[in-house]
């Protein structure tokens, strides 16, 4: 009667050797896949200037309301001298302050949050702007929108039974059409659009 | 053709399907375990493929932020 294989599985079916080549073959071939997509991450966030935040900013979460750049009248929209726009929101428990805000197109963003409460995040929907907002932090982040349009802002990091109805609007608007606008129409909420 | 007893998760006897040879399953296996790797490199390379297509397509496209 031929040799049957009941229980012992296939031990000693395969030869050494080729199981050894075959596991250096994959060990290569998935280095290899790694290597590649670590290269172009490497890449392209060193020619393309793309880095994680790497500042930090601190600052009094108990007083942002009394003084200093995040009090009320200082948020939203703001022109700098070099033509570039400041945006500063309040991240908190459970809104955006101001919940809507009015940037040009084509022009260098220079988002500023923080929170006086909890952790949150941010991002504008379809763009890569992405960041954290920590409590006692100034978060910095700079991007440029080239469409005109109305981005969602929601807050994407868990802050409470709210969280989930957490968003402010980024309106995204023709840089002549924002130089017409006047500033309370930029740091105002822009409501329903 | 006695079948020596084996575990199997059939639910009958019947279902279960006899032993190979031992000659026979060294046949099969002697060039090592090939329809595995094309099957394995094949899922990997897909989803080479697709997180390529994501990073240059989708998450570039959508720019620099820093």
């Amino acid at each position: 009667m031929a040799e049957l294989l009941n229980n012992e599985g296939a031990s000693g079916l395969i030869p050494e050797e080729t199981v050894e080549r075959t596991e250096r073959r994959w060990l290569f071939a998935m280095a290899t896949v790694l290597g590649l997509m670590l290269a172009v991450v490497v890449f392209t966030g060193v020619t393309q200037m793309m880095n994680p935040l790497s500042d930090v900013e601190t600052i009094n979460p108990a007083t942002l309301h009394l003084q200093g750049e995040f009090v009320e009248s200082n948020l939203g929209t703001a022109v700098e001298t070099d033509g570039s726009i400041t945006l500063r929101f309040l991240a908190e428990q459970y809104t955006f302050v101001p919940q809507c805000a009015v940037v040009p197109a084509g022009t260098l963003i220079r988002f500023r949050l923080t929170s006086p409460d909890v952790t949150h995040g941010f991002f504008v929907g379809t763009t890569n702007t992405n960041a954290m907002v920590v409590p006692g932090y100034v978060t910095n982040v700079m991007a440029r929108f080239e469409h005109p349009g109305t981005y969602t802002m929601p807050c994407d990091e868990f802050c409470g039974f709210g969280h989930h109805a957490m968003a402010a609007s980024v309106v995204v608007v023709p840089k002549e059409q924002f130089t017409k606008l006047r500033p309370e129409e930029r740091i105002t909420t822009c409501g329903a659009q | 053709m006695e079948e020596e007893h084996h575990y199997s998760s059939a639910s009958e006897p019947e279902r279960v399907s006899p032993s190979i040879s031992r000659s026979a399953a060294l046949e099969a296996l002697k060039n090592g375990p090939r329809g595995a790797l094309v099957i394995a490199a094949t899922a990997v390379g897909l989803l080479l493929v697709g997180w390529l297509l994501f990073y240059f397509v989708v998450f570039l496209t959508r720019g620099a932020v820093g």
